[in-house]
């Protein structure tokens, strides 16, 4: 029985301890707009560097709220300036500083409801039963284009077509897979493969999205952090975000 | 705000409850009915197909639902068709949900009462000359009053804890599918803790006023069935 116990926390500690040791990693906390530009950025950095990113991809409230419980991210790439800055306040990060301007726009997977050429008109049409915006409480995308609907007194009036996802990934996967008609969404999702499949209208009325990241410094691996962060910055990296639509 | 993002969803999840508890009651009624009483063609899959939302995770549940319901699945499509108005994202979308989620809740319980029934007393009524329908409301429902209240209770609880499956289909519209247990998630995530904390409160001590009810009534037939 002794032995049995012994062999067990054998077996569950050892390639808990070696995996640790052996190779460089870090974790990142990343909002779900920048997902696609985030796995190119990262696949890119590894291949360069040997350092192996985990992401974490959910709305950058949610992420905020799991730092300040503690989580165990080394980065954190929000969808918003004030999250980082009030964590910079709060002694839990480093310097935040911009690594990303994005844009909302409203997609959808049927290209007839881009023929009108302007997103206000899009949404008010008859034949749009269901909209997706994401948790404008927690989801940054999500606000923004709360901020546009209301710019256009659309709020109340679209009350009973309004859907809200979790987070602007699933905001766009429910648009794309037609369960709404249309959907607020970053149009670094328009720029994917999936996204060219529907189209997008601009939705000018949302303010741009200065997207701010932060290196935690609680960080478990802060270097490598570090290292990542200034990756975000090249010139390379600038490559692969300006192809997603950012600035 | 305060009030309606804490009351709403405790009374929208206390509707869905209602509702759910109100289907499946009949529903769970005639198919326990079936499998005790009737010859049923291939009997084991039918039950295991009963059972199985019970066993799988319910973002599973929710997945196939979510297709199912969708503008291209056959539920979603042919509701369209009827009503010309989706079936996700709605308050009917979410009851469809839970009286799949909850079913088992229902027939189980059901199924044990009724097997219990002695025999001898639905062969007495069929000799006396009562119709089928008669012997379910005069000999068998009355006989089976503690499975009925263990079922009822069963699913209004299981109903009100719905989490998964709800995130996937409901999206999370106030005063539609934002039911209370998204409605903590969202505002625990939101940091909202107070909201969380008056919520959870409430559905804790539901749950746990409803189940010492189902103790005292139905004795050691709802402990048996309930597990």
């Amino acid at each position: 029985m002794r032995i049995g116990m012994l062999l067990l926390a054998v077996l569950i500690l050892v390639p808990a301890l070696s995996g640790h040791g052996s190779d460089q990693k870090i974790t990142a906390g990343c909002a779900a707009n920048f997902m696609v530009p985030f796995g190119e950025i990262t696949a890119l950095f590894e291949k360069e560097t040997g350092i192996k990113v985990e992401p974490v991809f959910t709305s950058s409230g949610k992420l905020y709220a799991q730092i300040v419980s503690g989580a165990p991210y080394d980065i954190f790439l929000s969808a918003d300036e004030e999250r980082p800055a009030k964590l910079f306040r709060d002694g839990l990060v480093e310097k935040p500083f911009v690594y990303a301007k994005g844009e909302v726009v409203l997609w959808s997977a049927d290209t007839k409801i881009c023929g009108t050429g302007n997103w206000v008109s899009a949404v008010r049409a008859a034949n749009i039963q269901k909209i997706a915006i994401a948790n404008p409480e927690t989801a940054p995308y999500g606000a923004a284009a709360m901020t546009a609907l209301k710019s256009v007194n659309l709020a109340d009036q679209l009350k009973d077509k309004l859907v809200y996802p979790q987070d602007i990934g699933q905001a766009f996967q429910y648009a794309f897979t037609g369960s709404v008609d249309a959907g607020f969404c970053a149009m670094s999702s328009a720029l994917t493969e999936q996204g060219k499949k529907g189209c997008f209208l601009a939705v000018d009325q949302a303010p741009p999205i200065v997207q701010s990241a932060c290196v935690l410094t609680k960080a478990a691996n802060r270097r490598d952090a570090q290292r990542f962060a200034e990756f975000l910055l090249t010139s390379e990296a600038l490559k692969i975000k300006e192809k997603y639509g950012y600035k | 705000m305060a009030t309606s993002s804490i009351l709403l969803p405790l009374w929208l999840s206390f509707k869905l409850s209602v509702v759910t508890t109100g289907v499946l009651l009949v529903v769970g009624a005639l198919l326990a009915h079936l499998l005790v009483y009737r010859s049923v063609p291939a009997r084991s899959v039918v039950e295991s197909l009963i059972t199985l939302p019970m066993v799988l995770p319910p973002t599973v549940l929710g997945f196939y639902l979510l297709v199912v319901m969708g503008p291209k699945g056959t539920l979603g499509a042919a509701w369209q068709g009827l009503t010309g108005s989706s079936l996700l994202f709605t308050f009917t979308g979410i009851v469809i949900a839970s009286i799949v989620y909850s079913l088992p809740f229902a027939v189980q319980p059901l199924k044990a009462a009724f097997a219990r029934i002695d025999r001898r007393l639905l062969e007495n009524a069929a000799v006396l000359g009562l119709s089928p329908m008669a012997i379910f409301f005069r000999v068998v429902v009355p006989n089976s009053l503690a499975g009925f209240t263990a079922a009822s209770i069963l699913v209004f609880l299981h109903t009100m804890g719905e989490f998964g499956t709800i995130l996937m289909v409901g999206g999370s519209v106030p005063g539609e599918t934002r039911v209370a247990s998204i409605a903590i998630f969202e505002a625990v995530e939101a940091l909202r803790y107070r909201d969380a904390w008056i919520m959870s409160l409430v559905l804790a001590l539901t749950s746990f006023v409803f189940l010492i009810v189902v103790n005292r009534i139905t004795g050691k037939d709802a402990n048996a069935v309930a597990g």
